[in-house]
């Protein structure tokens, strides 16, 4: 054992520990409980950037040195198997920096704060299970357990149709975990039960292009009928189109900061099963399908950037730009070339920070105005002149809405730069048009600041203060993320680099 | 000989201590005018007697394999782990029928007596060796069965209940003797060791009998498992009897019958044939069917008890998947999802009966706002609907999860489909139960009685295993798995 190898377990459990520490403290003492819950994530985020520092960016695989694994159920030859490589590292980061600021931009949340900051917590733990994961069971535990404290969260603190969100959220999740189940059991019996059945590094690089599967009455290639439903599994994650539906309504149910890591975090959590079992377990049926990854990618891009320009909620346009950039992810990985995978590893980053951002904002007016609306039902405007009104707050929505649309020198330009280069060749009906949905992207946003933000103040937006300083302070992290990384991406595609490469070359062979 | 029928006695101590606390609680009834005296006696006495059995059970779970009496029974692993969980399940009910006002206003004392009569049906069932003690079995099972369920003699709902119960029981048991004495016809001998022997080397035309004679034996067992088509009994037996009562019945009859399911699933269709083909083919549909049935049946219901009745149909068919694995795969799932499905089923109807206590229905709104009333008791059931659902890291899960597997491994992907998303449909029912616990306000600021500290204390004493078996598994699957049948 290295001196280092327990990080990843301190990193996993440490807002459980947390969460733990929350249900002890009194409920009476809620400022006690901000603060413990605030100190906490602070000393995972430090912990993040402990790992990275000691992160070695020259090795593609695993890296040695923090792989803990522990028998879990050694009958079943499941593990406790913990291990991070390029791809996990810009998530694991991603989660730790996301969830401090949540913790902090959650100050103002009044009902039972106990029960917020602990569900708020061990959601934290469980989506550091998902990324830190290498067995494919611990995997699913995670995968599955997520979604309790996100249910209750969206449940108890979301907007007014909050159950029928969290419900539909919570079904639809568990559906595409459940057809995951049935994949990795028979991945488990393929392997003959053996050591590695659950290993996700042993059963990667094309072990099952032979096999086939005796399913409804025929009999189907095993590596593609289990590709479909891990496909699925991770979709609705995504989320794919078709299936998206359960997004908007989560979103916009969802309190800020529930949304901020739905957005931020969750979401990835889609396309990093892609990335880290889908195509790695079944490389011959990911390339056999990538065609059509890569055009459903690109219904993601047009449809959900058209959805967005119709919206008259401003939560619900930030949801639907969310189901729009993450089809370019999804673009980017069909491409499974080195540019193309670079960028959608990227993308899943530099969205999480700003789409983060967005959301932030929204929330930060919805304090202020207890109404989302653009444009009321009864055709009047629900916000104007918000430029002169909160000068501070519309300039960090500036950044924020230019580095979603991927203006040049802030960060979303150089991951979708990448991924149209990755994917020029390949796809070039493709990269056209979704260089088309990019324009829309941009198009809905500017049009919603136009509404929103220039013209006259109008009577109800008068009242509206300026961000404080510690809305400022929670959006200074990302502000600076965005613009840094817009300019010197090389911090982050430095990481992910060897790892990315190691499974481009892979899926180059079939 | 008569020295060595008494000597067969000795593997046959649980059952005759249930028997025992039987005859006791009968003595102790009739003994005291007062029914108010006698009640904790009776008690007390049955919680004993059945914790007794539950230790002699627990330390002969390791012996070798025995029949007794003449070959008529069997002592295995399997079968005492099997009555494990029965007696276990008694004792629950037993204490759940304690403080629930369904039995005891006014004094009903004969649910003690008659659930200690269902068990020992339920045991015998468990350990029958030839179709006559099968078949004895399971008419003591069936006939204090019928009395339990009209055990609130001035309800209506309940003696109809009983009717109906007995009606559907007689004709089932009358098709399943029919069906017993066919295969008595063809293979000449009761014993099970002998039919399965005689059922290797039959000819076209016997096999044409026999096909049709098990297909009336099935309607015995599948009654008692309440599997679809022979369910349309369950609601009404479930709704009409009192709260305890149909939470013992959704265990103890349950569990009896998925134990002969198993029993003579492998016994007999072990090896390849017409007959194997199509009596796996009847198994695969039917808990295809059950699965889907039950949980469709459930979503539309106001009652929880009745949810929970038609979600219990839906376990019942996950159950039956395990029967048609044919293996120590399928044998050591159903185990561990009979553990497990024990547990959550016991609290479940706890916390919906203390509920019921104070609102005289069972309605889901009555649930409103558990959290902010008691937050243990919704946390609890929280857990218990999430594991009968088969979310990790429950033990609801770690059942499904082999279940699953055991039936992937032989091959049935299509019905490891239906399966999985039976899951999903029940998921949906489930959180209906939580999302009105936890996101709706209370209804009223009246105190829930029922949850005294001793019975919240014995809830989440039931919830603890629910977690800790979905975590660390290893020992009980290890104890499943040793629990093997014994043909002989």
């Amino acid at each position: 054992m290295h001196g280092s190898s327990n990080l990843l377990n301190w990193i996993l459990w440490m807002p459980l520990i947390g969460a733990i520490g929350v249900l002890l403290l009194p409920k009476a003492k809620e400022s006690a409980v901000r603060w413990w819950s605030l100190l906490n994530t602070a000393i995972t985020f430090a912990l993040t950037l402990v790992l990275y520092s000691k992160f070695d960016s020259n090795v593609p695989g695993m890296q040695e040195a923090f792989t803990v694994k522990i028998p879990w159920i050694s009958q079943f030859n499941i593990f406790y198997s913990l291990g991070i490589d390029g791809i996990s590292l810009p998530m694991i980061l991603l989660t730790g920096l996301l969830f401090f600021l949540c913790i902090l931009s959650s100050w103002t949340i009044t009902k039972s704060i106990k029960g917020y900051f602990a569900l708020m917590l061990m959601l934290q733990s469980t989506v550091f299970g998902v990324f830190l994961s290498l067995d494919f069971f611990l995997f699913y535990v995670y995968w599955e357990v997520m979604l309790i404290p996100m249910f209750f969260l969206i449940g108890i603190w979301g907007g007014e149709n909050r159950e029928y969100a969290a419900v539909k959220f919570f079904l639809y999740t568990f559906f595409g975990s459940i057809l995951m189940l049935v994949g990795m059991v028979a991945l488990y019996y393929a392997t003959g039960q053996s050591a590695e059945s659950f290993d996700i590094l042993a059963l990667s690089g094309g072990k099952f292009t032979e096999l086939t599967v005796s399913m409804f009455g025929s009999t189907l290639p095993f590596a593609k009928i289990f590709f479909v439903f891990m496909f699925i599994g991770f979709a609705i994650k995504v989320p794919v189109f078709p299936f998206h539906t359960w997004l908007p309504h989560a979103h916009v149910q969802a309190p800020t900061a529930i949304s901020v890591i739905l957005a931020g975090v969750l979401l990835k959590m889609g396309t990093y099963g892609f990335l880290r079992i889908a195509f790695p377990i079944f490389p011959g049926a990911a390339v056999y399908f990538a065609d059509a990854i890569a055009w459903l990618g690109l219904i993601n891009i047009v449809y959900g950037a058209l959805c967005a320009m119709a919206q008259t909620d401003v939560k619900k346009l930030v949801a639907y730009s969310s189901v729009s950039h993450m089809g370019f992810v999804m673009v980017g990985l069909a491409a499974m070339t080195t540019e193309g995978m670079n960028g959608a590893v990227l993308q899943m980053f530099n969205h999480g920070t700003s789409a983060a951002m967005l959301f932030l904002m929204v929330g930060v007016l919805y304090e202020r105005s207890h109404h989302r609306w653009i444009v009321r039902p009864d055709g009047s405007k629900g916000f104007g002149g918000l430029y002169t009104q909160m000068p501070i707050f519309a300039i960090i929505f500036i950044i924020s809405m230019f580095a979603a649309m991927g203006l040049p020198g802030l960060s979303g330009f150089i991951s979708e730069a990448l991924i149209f280069l990755g994917i020029y060749k390949k796809y070039t009906t493709i990269t056209v048009i979704s260089l088309v949905g990019l324009l829309l992207g941009a198009a809905y946003l500017l049009w919603m600041f136009k509404r929103m933000f220039f013209g006259e103040v109008i009577e109800s937006c008068k009242s509206y203060t300026d961000m404080n300083n510690r809305e400022i302070l929670f959006m200074v992290p990302l502000c600076i993320a965005v613009i840094v990384f817009g300019v010197w991406p090389s911090p982050i595609l430095n990481i992910m680099k060897a790892s990315v490469g190691q499974l481009v070359s892979m899926l180059s062979k079939f | 000989m008569q020295l060595n029928y008494l000597a067969n006695l000795s593997h046959y101590v649980p059952e005759l201590i249930v028997c025992l606390t039987m005859v006791m609680t009968m003595i102790v009834e009739a003994t005291y005018e007062n029914g108010e005296k006698s009640k904790p006696l009776m008690y007390w006495c049955s919680i004993v007697g059945l914790f007794c059995a539950f230790v002699v059970l627990c330390l002969s779970l390791n012996q070798p394999p025995t029949t007794a009496f003449f070959n008529a029974v069997v002592i295995d692993p399997f079968s005492t782990l099997m009555k494990i969980i029965m007696v276990l399940g008694t004792l629950g009910a037993i204490w759940l029928s304690h403080s629930s006002n369904d039995i005891y206003n006014p004094v009903k004392p004969e649910f003690i007596m008659l659930g200690l009569g269902v068990l020992v049906g339920g045991m015998l069932l468990a350990s029958a060796n030839n179709m006559l003690t099968l078949y004895l079995g399971i008419e003591t099972l069936s006939i204090l069965s019928y009395a339990l369920a009209s055990l609130r003699k001035n309800d209506e709902r309940s003696s109809e209940a009983g009717l109906k119960y007995s009606l559907y029981g007689g004709i089932s048991a009358g098709l399943m003797l029919f069906g017993m004495s066919h295969m008595f016809g063809v293979l000449g001998t009761i014993q099970f060791n002998g039919m399965a022997q005689n059922i290797a080397n039959l000819t076209q035309n016997e096999i044409l009998i026999l096909i049709p004679s098990f297909l009336l034996f099935f309607v015995g067992i599948g009654y008692k498992i309440a599997c679809v088509p022979f369910h349309m009994w369950s609601p009404d037996v479930y709704e009409g009897s009192p709260l305890p009562v149909t939470a013992f019945f959704s265990i103890v009859p349950k569990m009896a019958g998925i134990a002969v399911l198993l029993r003579i699933t492998i016994s007999f269709f072990s090896n390849d044939g017409v007959m194997q083909y199509s009596w796996l083919g009847l198994l695969q549909v039917i808990a295809a069917l059950t699965m889907t049935v039950g949980n469709i049946s459930a979503i539309n219901q106001r009652s929880i008890k009745r949810m929970l009745a038609f979600s219990s149909i839906g376990h019942a068919g996950f159950m039956m998947l395990g029967a048609i694995v044919l293996g120590v795969d399928g044998v050591r799932s159903v185990l561990f999802y009979g553990i497990g499905y024990m547990f959550m089923t016991l609290a479940a109807f706890a916390i919906t009966s203390f509920i019921q206590n104070k609102y005289g229905n069972d309605h889901f709104e009555r649930f409103s706002g558990l959290i902010y009333r008691k937050p243990m008791m919704a946390i609890a059931m929280t857990i218990i609907m999430f594991s009968l659902a088969g979310i990790p890291p429950f033990s609801g899960f770690v059942a499904k999860f082999h279940i699953l597997s055991a039936i992937i491994k032989q091959g049935y992907m299509t019905l490891a489909i239906i399966a999985a998303i039976n899951s999903v449909i029940s998921l949906y029912y489930y959180l209906k139960v939580v999302r009105l616990m936890v996101f709706k306000e209370k209804e009223d600021d009246g105190e829930i009685i029922g949850f005294s500290f001793v019975n919240q204390s014995v809830i989440v004493m039931l919830v603890i295993p629910v977690v800790v078996l979905g975590l660390f598994w290893a020992k009980i699957m290890a104890v499943a798995d040793g629990a093997k049948l014994f043909i002989q």
